[in-house]
């Protein structure tokens, strides 16, 4: 029989080894902040990498928030951020009483309102498709082509948009006119902007916005569909009955993310599409944002423009979050 | 009447050929368990059977209707999974009604039928739990409880217990068979746990790489492998196996002799390979058996009896014997003592059980 080998104090070796590896991971008793410096100094690799991220956080997010308090100033480039005197909230009260501004958020709204009846179920609908295709060569071309929108810059999108549009050349007055009916100048025309700038959207993103619950399909287990195939269910009520139950947390993950950019409309889009002529239905809280920041150099204005669409955001996000928490258990954090 | 019949089955993945021609011929109300190593083709078999495989040659009936070219749901079959395929957002009463929902049957008699199949599980205060608030045993029982609702006229079973631990692994072994025992529903259970196999089945099939090596009661299997590979695979430690040659009263194993009942019919000098039961051994010597020596390495309590490991002629061996309540005395054995009955004997070339009568 094999020798029993003992430390010097007569307990035997791999009794002290144990012991020895129990007293590592039992945490020190001696305060919260002398734990949380070893946890630091063991795991310190970790938050090394998660550093670039926190700087980039720091200088590109939260530093320029300095600059919000000029939404609380009477702002002016030669005196600066700092010593521009303060005026309280007389900025939102000039926002609220501007008329663009209140059509601006009831345009944002009604476009983001449109986005997300026809625009977020889009992506869904186009992955459960993708799911039923059988012929794999057929399914792959199919996605590269739906995804390839998303990789062509706004610029050249709206010059496609444009063009397809035109009274003279485009596709949409050719086929109008085979059925004998006058052209139509549809990007001059105010009832036709939200249309157009809601489609162009879902044909841009969809595609690409399909892979996240194309991803969240190919996660659900292979055993519930062979469970409901020998069941006797056919492909849409497993359609039906697993997969979008399935995917719902996904689903619902994406639309808390989707309403906390409600108040983001495509910036670039909306200024590539819109003209005066649409502005009644077309300007939105960013491009107005823009228009006062930047055309006419008012600064300080547009930094509250800025700051209500955030803080409008927040409580959107907040709120979705928290009901979705509360009914499906599923939440962003 | 026969309840599933395999009539040269054969499965093809491409070019390669997975299932090589399986006849079996399962009775109606027998539990069949069909047991064999990772790969050897027993789920895919399972899955031909369910309708989730498509047979790529041979003949399927089910109650005497060929169902090689019938859809999975009319073929009057149901399956238990390994992971219990429980879908997640539904709870354990809707869970066990998908497949009558599905088939439109009567709402009041769908709560009747699962109020009395949660009272045969156990399973009635769960109802109205989701999956994920489960213990494993209490999935398992759900995957059972889905499967029964729908009497079928064959039940299969896909590894069904392999993701539980031991204790309750025992415990819905039991359950499964007192399950079958009362519903008396054809079933064929797919396992490679040869104790699942050995304790659920009225008959083992043992597969090896496609094909069916044996079939039998798990006592004729256990008792007269057709080859090396069913006497490896069954038993736990499996069967010992090492090179011997025939002499005129047995078999010579190096430098040893062991007797052997039964006559050799004069093929002595015909190498063979000699088969020894772990438990068919004794520590002392008795009238007629022989003394095999062997260097003893380590001694396995297991409680009422301890595993001795040790070697003879360079080839690993495991011997099972009583403790006594002491192993003390197991660490000087020095040679255990085979009785000549229960000696098996294979050809060493084709592995076959050879048989020379008594």
């Amino acid at each position: 029989m094999a020798e029993e080998h003992t430390t010097a104090a007569g307990q035997p070796i791999q009794e002290a080894v144990i012991e020895a590896q129990e007293a590592q991971r039992m945490p020190p008793n001696d305060g919260r902040w002398t734990r949380l410096f070893d946890h630091f100094k063991r795991e310190w690799q970790i938050y090394a990498m998660l550093l670039p991220t926190i700087i980039w956080f720091l200088v590109f997010l939260y530093k320029p928030m300095y600059g919000l308090q000029i939404a609380f100033k009477d702002y002016s480039i030669f005196r600066g951020v700092a010593n521009s005197p303060w005026i309280g909230l007389e900025h939102f009260q000039t926002l609220f009483s501007n008329d663009q501004f209140l059509r601006a958020i009831g345009n944002t709204i009604k476009i983001s309102a449109l986005n997300l009846i026809f625009g977020f179920p889009a992506p869904i609908i186009l992955a459960l498709m993708f799911n039923e295709v059988l012929h794999a060569s057929y399914k792959r071309t199919a996605q590269t082509i739906v995804y390839l929108p998303h990789f062509i810059s706004s610029v050249i999108i709206a010059g496609i948009v444009i063009t397809a549009f035109s009274p003279t050349a485009g596709i949409v007055n050719t086929i109008i006119g085979w059925f004998g009916l006058d052209p139509v100048y549809f990007l001059t025309q105010p009832q036709w902007f939200r249309p157009i700038f809601v489609g162009t959207g879902i044909w841009q993103e969809a595609g690409f916005g399909s892979i996240v619950f194309l991803a969240a399909i190919a996660g659900v287990n292979p055993s519930l569909y062979e469970s409901a195939v020998v069941d006797g269910a056919n492909r849409w009520q497993m359609m039906w009955k697993i997969t979008i139950p399935s995917i719902l947390p996904t689903i619902l993950i994406m639309l808390i993310i989707r309403i906390g950019n409600v108040m983001e409309v495509s910036f670039e889009l909306v200024i590539l599409l819109y003209q005066p002529a649409t502005y009644e239905t077309a300007d939105v809280v960013n491009t107005w944002i823009y228009r006062q920041g930047l055309q006419s150099g008012q600064y300080d204005l547009a930094a509250a423009g800025g700051l209500f669409n955030a803080f409008v955001a927040f409580v959107l996000v907040m709120t979705a979050n928290t009901l979705s928490r509360r009914y499906s258990r599923t939440s962003l954090w | 009447m026969s309840g599933v019949n395999l009539n040269g089955i054969v499965k093809c993945y491409g070019a390669v050929e997975v299932v090589h021609g399986i006849d079996l011929t399962v009775a109606e109300k027998e539990f069949v368990v069909l047991v064999g190593p990772s790969g050897c083709g027993k789920s895919t078999t399972l899955r031909m059977i369910a309708g989730l495989e498509e047979i790529t040659a041979g003949d399927l009936t089910i109650h005497e209707r060929r169902v090689n070219r019938i859809a999975p749901k009319d073929r009057d079959v149901a399956m238990v999974f390994q992971n219990y395929a429980l879908y997640p957002h539904l709870n354990v009463a809707d869970n066990m009604a998908f497949g009558l929902r599905i088939r439109k049957m009567p709402k009041d008699e769908i709560k009747t039928t699962i109020e009395d199949v949660a009272g045969i599980l156990g399973l009635t205060e769960y109802l109205d739990r989701r999956p994920a608030d489960l213990s494993g045993g209490q999935r398992q029982r759900v995957a059972m409880g889905r499967a029964i609702v729908r009497h079928p006229k064959v039940f299969l079973f896909d590894e069904p217990l392999s993701n539980l631990d031991a204790k309750l692994r025992t415990q819905m072994r039991a359950e499964i068979k007192r399950l079958h025992n009362r519903l008396g529903v054809t079933s064929v259970y797919v396992t490679h746990d040869q104790v699942e196999a050995m304790t659920l089945a009225d008959r083992i099939v043992v597969m090896n790489d496609g094909r069916i090596e044996q079939v039998g009661t798990p006592m004729e299997l256990f008792n007269n492998p057709a080859n090396t590979f069913v006497a490896g695979f069954l038993g736990s430690p499996p069967m010992n196996q090492i090179k011997g040659t025939l002499t005129q009263t047995g078999a010579q194993v190096g430098d040893t002799e062991i007797k052997i009942s039964g006559a050799m019919n004069g093929q002595a000098g015909r190498d063979v390979i000699v088969g020894i039961r772990p438990e068919h051994i004794t520590l002392k010597a008795s009238k007629n058996t022989s003394a095999l020596p062997i260097d003893l390495d380590l001694v396995e309590p297991l409680g009422s009896e301890a595993l001795l490991h040790g070697r003879h002629d360079n080839v690993e061996m495991v011997f099972k014997a009583d403790t006594d309540g002491d192993i003390a005395h197991l660490s000087g054995v020095n040679a255990v003592h085979i009785n000549p009955d229960l000696v098996k004997l294979f050809d060493a070339e084709t592995g076959r059980a050879l048989n020379f009568g008594a």
